[in-house]
């Protein structure tokens, strides 16, 4: 790419912050309505210079125990994050290393695991929880969430073992370490920023899924989510702590895109852009 | 690869073993559960009806039924309409952010911000500013002339209304990608097309566009299987409605097993959606190994 003139620099300029103005507009919506006095919430020309409340995430906190809808999103997906990496990570492991001519469908199988419709299984988990006993459970959810997030954990792992030089495996070897040894003193350490990323990916997924957690839920398991969801009702919509929530909800993915962004392309196109 | 011995291939089997069968429960068996069902009939709202294998019946009746039909044409029209802005508008701003100039890194980092937000939270914050009479947006636009526009509230925007909530989250993912690639172009063809006296317009098309497709392709089709399961919006914005106007094939599914409680059908419905969905992995994946081969 040549450097633009002067001219068209302005022009880029111009165009780029017409740009950001319209992809951060909501953002700064939730941002501030969510300290907005609700009077003053649908004021126009709408109130940048306003003395925040908090009386919305008082609300939250108060009314409803939504303190106990974020544990069990965390729970949630801790516990969907923790067995994904192990299983994942594991099975990443194999197929990078085995050299075999089936393991390239094996590889895509588990991929195409990811990207069935959940719509279209909610109705059989539905029915087999239901059976099983498992339904408003934190456990339903941390199963359902690891068929999307082993998939993207066998994935972007293996391209972290592919990076790994297998000479350094053989060293090992040399030096008497067996299988199991190598891969979890040598070969996993080296892919530590691999783990890292797909930890969070997984995280932010079960975090911010909605139609399971609707779905698969009560008051018991109820994820923060479908919380915030319930503060909508077609009399009554209660946007203050609708928006306090959101603004709650959104926190952990901004920091992620904020710290690793680096990382965003290929978690988000389960490496087929590097 | 002296060190992969014959015990070593053992363990490899047994660090792939969970994951199959761990995916082999928990997706391919709610698959075959939901193919059973859909051939009986598995009324929740009729609980005296025996729940008996009805061969194709339910098949039949989504096949011959105009909703179902309806609810598929809407979902490809979603994507038409998704896909098209997200490309043009994604690879626009992927040029804008890829220009080496001060600001740049912070604009692409702020940009990516919407994909990892909730999609239950872009519904809601998208519902804000559509909310007839008191949202902000009809507000915005008024400024630049547009008279106030009834967006969920009507059958010939919501879809619309709908398809803006997913371009402004997802822009942000054609944008990431195509910048990626734009940042991995080999400088070489661009000299060889300047000192050839090429304008601007003709080294985008004839130069960079060739380069990009392959990524090109596998965003799109990234998308389009996405935008085949969108729900989480729609759920929030309009729940299909008004009338039947919003009514994706995920909502036809909801509403049959959930609203009716007639599984049988629903299960029937979202047979006919792994299909649709195999097909189209089928067909990203062929894309992706040509490019390997290439």
């Amino acid at each position: 790419m040549n450097k633009p003139s002067t001219q068209q620099t302005i022009l880029i300029y111009i165009a780029l912050t017409i740009v950001l103005i319209v992809f951060m507009t909501p953002i700064y919506l939730i941002a501030s309505s969510s300290v907005k006095p609700s009077p003053i919430m649908f004021q126009k020309p709408p109130a940048f210079l306003f003395s925040p409340t908090f009386e919305h995430y008082k609300d939250l906190f108060g009314m409803r125990p939504f303190g106990k809808f974020i544990l069990n999103s965390l729970i949630v997906a801790l516990g969907s994050t923790a067995f994904s990496l192990t299983i994942g990570s594991l099975a990443a492991y194999a197929i990078s290393r085995i050299r075999h001519k089936r393991m390239n469908d094996v590889a895509f199988w588990i991929l195409s695991m990811r990207m069935f419709p959940p719509i279209a299984v909610v109705v059989p988990y539905y029915i087999i929880f239901k059976t099983a006993g498992l339904l408003d459970t934190p456990l339903a959810l941390i199963i359902v969430y690891s068929t999307a997030n082993i998939p993207l954990t066998v994935w972007l792992m293996k391209g972290f073992f592919d990076e790994v030089p297998t000479a350094l495996e053989e060293a090992a070897a040399v030096d008497g370490y067996g299988l199991i040894e190598t891969f979890l003193r040598v070969t996993l350490p080296l892919a530590a920023p691999g783990l890292a990323v797909s930890a969070v990916f997984c995280f932010i997924f079960s975090w911010n899924e909605f139609l399971f957690a609707l779905m698969l839920t009560g008051s018991e398991a109820q994820t923060a989510t479908v919380a915030v969801m319930s503060f909508w009702s077609s009399d009554a919509v209660q946007w203050g702590r609708i928006m306090a929530g959101s603004f709650i909800i959104l926190i952990p993915g901004v920091i992620f895109v904020l710290t690793c962004q680096r990382w965003l392309v290929r978690g988000l196109t389960m490496g087929s852009v590097k | 690869m002296a060190y992969i011995r014959k015990r070593n291939r053992r363990i490899f089997g047994m660090f792939l073993l969970p994951a199959i069968l761990v995916l082999f429960l928990t997706t391919i068996y709610p698959m075959i559960y939901a193919g059973y069902l859909s051939f009986r009939s598995y009324d929740l709202a009729k609980i005296f009806v025996p729940r008996v294998f009805v061969g194709g019946a339910n098949y039949r009746e989504i096949l011959s039924s105009s909703e179902f039909l309806h609810s598929l044409i809407v979902t490809f029209k979603l994507m038409a309409m998704t896909l098209s802005v997200q490309l043009v508008l994604g690879v626009g701003i992927a040029l804008l952010v890829v220009q080496k100039l001060p600001g740049m890194p912070l604009a692409r980092t702020l940009l990516m911000i919407p994909m990892m937000i909730s999609p239950v939270i872009v519904g809601l914050v998208w519902l804000f500013l559509y909310f007839p009479e008191i949202g902000y947006l009809n507000y915005f636009l008024s400024f630049a002339g547009v008279g106030s526009i009834p967006w969920i509230a009507s059958t010939n925007w919501a879809l619309w209304a709908i398809a803006i909530a997913d371009i402004w989250q997802w822009t942000p993912f054609v944008m990431m990608g195509t910048a990626a690639a734009l940042q991995s172009l080999s400088p070489e063809p661009y000299e060889a097309a300047m000192i050839d006296g090429n304008s601007r317009w003709d080294i985008f098309t004839r130069v960079t566009l060739p380069q990009l497709k392959p990524v090109l392709v596998s965003l799109m089709f990234l998308r389009a299987i996405d935008a085949f399961k969108i729900y989480d919006i729609i759920f929030v914005l309009t729940k299909g409605g008004p009338g039947d106007s919003t009514e994706v094939l995920s909502m036809f599914i909801y509403r049959q097993s959930f609203t009716f409680w007639r599984m049988g059908v629903g299960a029937a419905a979202s047979f006919v959606s792994l299909i649709i969905i195999v097909v189209l992995i089928t067909l990203f994946f062929k894309s992706l190994n040509r490019d390997q081969a290439a």
